[in-house]
């Protein structure tokens, strides 16, 4: 479960910065007071387009920002106040995340799951799992960084899912990948789901949103342009299709 | 879990060839070779020179003064030939083109001069940019002149002795150890805090700014690891790598002298192996240790800072000259450990290391120089501490 209220970020801009962006402010407000639940056992999908938050909210609920203002609850947690313990309930996956091209995906899920605590009899039967649901066995003793893409990919989401974390923070998940590799991705969302994980992810991608998410928020300049699930939004639309809509929605 | 974060870290660099290059291989390899290249080269001048022929031209004939001097002298100082010249002009020409390597010239009145008892002006000319040639000079000059002033006494019948007041010689009480430790001691604290730099910084760059470039921090800040743990982690394996590349260098050098014969005397090679005691580089490391820590807590915040690897080594590398520099205070002789300088960082060490070498250090001192580096290297990590908190910086 996450809970998300008021949640606020700001961050300072230098000299540089606002000149570039032609602004007296000495603050750019990244997210503005947003709100939302996700459930387990559903996905939700965090829609906008570039720039619109997106990133700096799932950052925040990853604890990796501190919010300017708002709280935010992870499977019962205050990440806000306890950062460190809502961590160890979140699997965080992004589209740019690189992995250490020097170590080899043994040795890196190794060093993820000793950061995460996984004790030593759960971590072989969780490697097992994961290597045998993902067909990982013939690289494992590779070095990453001679990997392909979707393995580097299947090594990522390994990563991810080593300590069974109850929330899945997915951000662009997709970005960048082919339609094969991204097929992996979009498995693992319905694996998560399936296990009763919650689930959110960001995406600029209507099509993406529409295959797999149960409800969701429109973001755009900061602001929560919409929220629902994913029935209403299709069943109240003005226009002929989703992405019209959602268009529709952020120009509003 | 910090020692998790280093050994993964760890195990990263050294399988970064680029790291190791700097931090290993160049730093045990720089000594042997350039030592090795400059005793070849260096023998094989003084070989070049002990069977060369110096060509000494002379304005006159071989019944001239000098050409009579020289002549006399043993050809065991040095294979000579003298050619004659009719005038200074044509010597000098010959001399410009390198057809002769000494020139003597002398006033027009000369022997008329030196019969009458009174100074002959006499002129040597050569090129100073070819070695040992102004020694060699010299040296004929000298056995020329005593030769001369002896025939003057004969001839005024005055005993030398009434003509010396003083019977002078100097004595140095230095030790051995304290006069090597004067002269070379500035040498061994300048590689460790050079090497020391290099070997931190690689491994500062590539563990935060690498990683921000990567996109593999964000990953690394969703774990239940305080910031705090993985900059300790991180930090470690630079404060090693900085340890390890001075060591190599130290190793090289070490290797360098056992076994090129750069050091010809054995009572210098026996100070040398007293020197490299176990409780010396004990010593040395305890006073490096801070230092390296300091350099680390120095690189990290600008790692942490720059958003790509070429911007932090943009920044990192021109520190280089202002952090070593000071390390060359070891060479000039004469400023030593005292209140002022204990207080001076970097310099410190070096004086302290280079006292430590002669048998000279003050403990006071020594507490001082340690005290000061250690709160510097606090300091450090504190900025470090601060920068790699700040999020802006620690993700793009």
């Amino acid at each position: 479960m996450i809970k998300v209220n008021a949640l606020t970020k700001d961050f300072p801009l230098s000299r540089q910065q606002r000149k570039e962006l032609n602004t007296e402010d000495k603050i750019a407000r990244a997210v503005d007071n947003i709100s939302f639940e996700c459930h387990p056992g559903k996905v939700f999908s965090l829609l906008g387009p570039n720039g619109a938050g997106k990133t700096t909210t799932l950052r925040m609920l990853s604890t990796i920002f501190t919010p300017t203002s708002g709280t935010i609850e992870i499977a019962g947690i205050d990440a806000v106040k306890y950062p460190q313990e809502a961590r160890k309930k979140i699997g965080f996956l992004t589209g740019s995340t690189g992995l250490y091209a020097r170590l080899t995906p043994v040795e890196l899920i190794d060093y993820f799951a000793s950061l995460y605590g996984v004790p030593k009899n759960e971590l072989e039967s969780r490697k097992k799992y994961l290597f045998d649901l993902l067909n990982m066995h013939d690289f494992l003793g590779k070095r990453i960084g001679k990997l392909s893409t979707g393995m580097k990919q299947k090594v990522s989401i390994c990563r991810t899912m080593i300590h069974d974390p109850e929330v899945v923070v997915f951000d662009e998940p997709t970005s960048g990948l082919d339609v094969i590799t991204a097929e992996n991705i979009i498995k693992l969302i319905r694996d998560c789901k399936d296990q009763n994980k919650t689930v959110i992810f960001s995406s600029h991608i209507m099509s993406e949103v529409d295959l797999l998410c149960d409800d969701l928020a429109i973001i755009h300049k900061g602001k929560i342009k919409h929220e629902g699930t994913m029935l209403d939004f299709r069943t109240t639309m003005q226009e002929s299709n989703l992405t019209a809509e959602f268009i529709r929605i952020v120009q509003s | 879990m910090i020692f998790n974060i280093f050994k993964k870290e760890l195990i990263d660099t050294l399988r970064d060839r680029r790291t190791l290059m700097m931090m290993l291989v160049i730093p045990i390899l720089i000594f042997p070779i350039t030592l090795n290249v400059f005793v070849s080269i260096s023998a094989s001048f003084q070989e070049e020179a002990a069977v060369k022929t110096l060509k000494v031209g002379i304005v006159g004939d071989k019944n001239s003064y000098f050409a009579q001097q020289l002549n006399e002298i043993p050809s065991e100082m040095g294979a000579k030939k003298l050619v004659f010249f009719k005038d200074s002009a044509s010597l000098m020409t010959e001399l410009k083109k390198d057809s002769i390597q000494l020139g003597i010239i002398t006033e027009k009145q000369f022997n008329q001069t030196l019969e009458a008892q009174l100074p002959a002006r006499v002129t040597w000319y050569f090129d100073a940019t070819e070695i040992g040639i102004n020694e060699r000079a010299e040296q004929y000059m000298k056995i020329i002149e005593v030769k001369a002033q002896q025939k003057r006494y004969d001839e005024l019948e005055v005993d030398f002795r009434k003509v010396t007041p003083f019977q002078t010689s100097y004595q140095n009480i230095a030790s051995d150890k304290k006069m090597v430790g004067q002269i070379a001691g500035g040498f061994l604290p300048y590689i460790f805090i050079a090497f020391g730099f290099i070997g931190c910084m690689y491994p500062a760059i590539d563990l935060f700014t690498g990683e921000k470039e990567r996109g593999t921090i964000e990953t690394l800040l969703t774990t239940p690891v305080a910031r705090w743990q993985i900059l300790f982690g991180k930090m470690m394996v630079v404060v090693l790598s900085g340890l390890m590349a001075a060591s190599a260098a130290l190793l090289g050098l070490f290797i360098s002298i056992e076994f090129l014969d750069i050091v010809d005397n054995q009572e210098i090679m026996k100070i040398v192996h007293e020197v490299l005691s176990p409780l010396f580089i004990v010593s040395m490391f305890s006073l490096l240790f801070p230092l390296t820590i300091f350099f680390a807590g120095v690189m990290i915040p600008i790692a942490v800072y720059a958003k790509t690897f070429k911007e932090a080594q943009s920044i990192i590398t021109p520190l280089n000259i202002v952090m070593v520099l000071p390390a060359m205070v070891g060479f000039f002789p004469g400023i030593e450990l005292n209140l002022m300088t204990a207080c001076i960082p970097v310099v410190n060490v070096v004086l302290a290391t280079k006292e430590l070498i002669s048998g000279t250090l003050e403990f006071g001192y020594l507490a001082l120089s340690f005290g000061v580096m250690v709160i510097l290297a606090l300091a450090s990590v504190f900025v470090s501490y601060k920068q790699f908190g700040k999020e802006t910086n620690v993700v793009s």
